[in-house]
């Protein structure tokens, strides 16, 4: 028997409203791009953003000025902030390339109004995590050793390395999102073209667009380039957070050395990506006033996601606290123990109630229509999920095998400033990105609108 | 400097613009194409017949030339140039190096796609005569436009005007360089 509850979304719910037409889609979204005054409201964003950004230029000067030990890393916690933030950063970009890719290739209708947000999303979080490990070298002048290029001083890197395979990750995620992100752009870009008015905006999206003309052999060579870039990013963000999980993994270090960590990481990716999304479309569409494009169905949907990548994560968590119980390594259940009800307990269980137990709400139809709850629960997980990272990466080492050899991490000012500083720069990055880009794929929109309106 | 690029003619649905592809193709045109604002399913077969595995297998070539030169790097590296005994692990670790291998396969492969893509649709071409009608804009938004091209063999300037006509053009406009 099925149960068919009155608020659930029907079926058949539009995915764009009925109002939208082939013309209209183009004009409304690209005159986003072409308006020549920015709204109130992206002005005070990027305001804000701005600030944040020079807080992190500040703290990166203190930084390189005086030497990582501005944080509160030091024996036996050498592994602070830098590094949770790292992967918390990745996971968020992760779940980008999740949302647009994976759905991409399971050809779910709603992924083609989201996936210029999420695509923009990850391109704003991919340098955060970037910087991140290099701000936390001793010498961040000399990250490009890790290159492995030909150099008289015969330094190579060391290739059986995760922490080196995780570099070689990051650089190769960081150059195909962007190759995936202008091969899905150029046709909207050639639209900018064509509605521009000024001769500037014309010259430069007509630079960018690279002369697109929507002929017949463009289309074909775009999509079928396209279809085969989707099934090497979905598998490739997998890697890539997989490889951030052996990284920790590949440590011998108690609690961290366990297996489960390349799925563990890639859940959490899931959750906090979708997270960070939603509350994107919800800006974007408020913002920018697209509630017909970007309608309760993308929420819905994305917010289903959402509470996959919860359940998910529950079940790494049930095997984060199995491993260590069941296992006869003494140093692992001590880490646990201290992990669960030691220094770090707090941040520990409010952490499993923000990613697991309140995303549960979202099994209820009214919440995943709520927008204000969405937001509240997005903001939970994305916060639970840094709260994740810092547990993890600090209390592995704060509770080492020797007791002689513990201690406790304390962030200070200019942790938190890199923090907010690193937040600055990504929204900064994607009020850059709302300003220049067409924000929803009007190509692909395109087709959703012909299939659903008719013309 | 005018000589004749073509003729246009501006179609406001797919099915007419599909109806009239198929009739160029069936009366021996075989040099026209269609602007479309998204890609019209049965168009691609009919502009262009026969199969299109360029991409895909350029693609895969370069794959299977990435992972091998991905791999050969850290060979080089780990065996050749620099061997390090690392706790009495074999020199050719090759579990360890198929990680970086793999990345690097799939980094020189999207590379391949896209500037593939664009080679095989002979972008980036900022300029091209289409630009010059007034009505080519509209197929970025929400126009279907066929143009068939002055070096067809069989290109007649009238003939094709007024078989355009008889298929139901909005518009119907010669283009010159």
């Amino acid at each position: 028997m099925t149960i068919t509850l009155p608020t659930e979304l029907p079926a058949d719910a539009p995915i764009v409203t009925r109002d939208v037409t082939l013309a209209s889609l183009s004009e409304e979204v690209s005159g986003r791009v072409l308006a020549n005054r920015a709204p109130r409201w992206w002005w005070i964003g990027f305001g804000i953003s701005f600030t944040l950004f020079l807080l992190l230029v500040i703290a990166m000067t203190w930084l390189f000025v005086n030497g990582i030990g501005v944080w509160g890393v030091n024996i036996p916690v050498a592994w602070g902030l830098a590094l949770a933030e790292y992967v918390w950063w990745i996971a968020l970009a992760s779940g980008g390339t999740i949302v647009s890719a994976l759905f991409f290739l399971t050809g779910s209708p709603w992924r083609s109004a989201t996936n210029r947000i999420a695509e923009s999303m990850l391109l704003s979080a991919v340098p955060c995590a970037g910087l991140m490990p290099i701000m936390h070298l001793g010498r961040p002048g000399l990250f490009y050793w890790l290159f492995p290029y030909s150099n008289v001083m015969g330094v190579w890197p060391q290739a059986r390395s995760p922490l080196w395979w995780d570099f070689i990750c990051i650089v190769c995620y960081m150059l195909m999102s962007l190759m995936y992100f202008y091969a899905g752009l150029i046709p909207d870009l050639a639209t900018v073209r064509d509605l521009a008015k000024s001769r500037g905006k014309q010259i430069l999206y007509g630079i960018l667009a690279l002369g697109w003309r929507g002929s017949t052999r463009e289309w074909q060579n775009q999509r079928t380039v396209y279809a085969i870039m989707s099934a090497i990013m979905a598998p490739m963000v997998v890697s890539v957070h997989s490889v951030v999980g052996l990284d920790f993994a590949g440590g011998l270090t108690p609690g961290w050395h366990d297996t489960q960590f390349p799925p563990y990481f890639f859940f959490g990716a899931v959750i906090s990506g979708t997270a960070v999304i939603i509350m994107l479309t919800i800006l974007v569409r408020w913002g920018y006033s697209l509630q017909n494009v970007l309608t309760e169905y993308h929420l819905n949907a994305m917010a289903k996601v959402m509470l996959v990548g919860s359940l998910m994560l529950a079940y790494a968590y049930v095997w984060e606290a199995f491993g260590p119980i069941y296992g006869s390594e003494v140093a692992d259940k001590t880490e646990f123990m201290q992990r669960v009800f030691g220094f770090t307990s707090p941040a520990f269980w409010s952490e499993k109630i923000l990613t697991v137990v309140i995303p549960q709400l979202l099994w209820l139809p009214f919440v995943r229509r709520n927008q204000a709850l969405l937001v509240a629960i997005s903001t939970g997980v994305i916060v639970g999920m840094w709260q994740e990272r810092f547990v993890f990466v600090t209390s592995a080492t704060e509770h080492n095998y020797m007791p002689s050899y513990w201690g406790v991490f304390f962030p200070t000012f200019w942790d938190w400033a890199t923090l907010a500083g690193t937040i600055g720069l990504f929204l900064t990055l994607f009020f850059l990105f709302l300003r220049f880009v067409p924000i929803v794929s009007i190509a692909e929109m395109r087709e959703v609108v012909q299939k659903e309106n008719g013309r | 400097m005018t000589t004749l690029y073509g003729v246009l003619a501006v179609f406001d649905t797919p099915e007419a613009v599909t109806k009239a592809a198929v009739y160029l193709r069936e009366s021996g045109f075989r040099r026209f194409e269609a602007y479309t604002p998204y890609p019209v399913e049965p168009l691609n077969r009919i502009v262009h017949p026969g199969p299109k595995r360029f991409l895909p297998l350029l693609m895969f070539a370069v794959a299977i030339l990435g992972a091998g030169y991905g791999y050969f790097v850290q060979y080089w590296d780990e065996v050749l140039n620099y061997p390090l005994n690392v706790g009495g692990r074999p020199h050719n670790s090759w579990p360890a190096f198929t990680v970086s291998a793999f990345e690097f396969m799939l980094l020189v492969t999207m590379a391949a796609g896209l500037f593939g893509m664009l080679a095989a649709s002979s972008l980036p071409k900022l300029y091209h005569p289409l630009f010059q009608s007034r009505f080519f804009a509209r197929a970025s938004r929400d126009r279907f436009i066929l143009c068939v091209k002055a070096s067809d063999p069989i290109f007649d300037p009238k003939e094709v005007e007024e078989a355009f006509g008889q298929l139901g053009a909005e518009h119907i406009e010669e283009v010159r360089t």
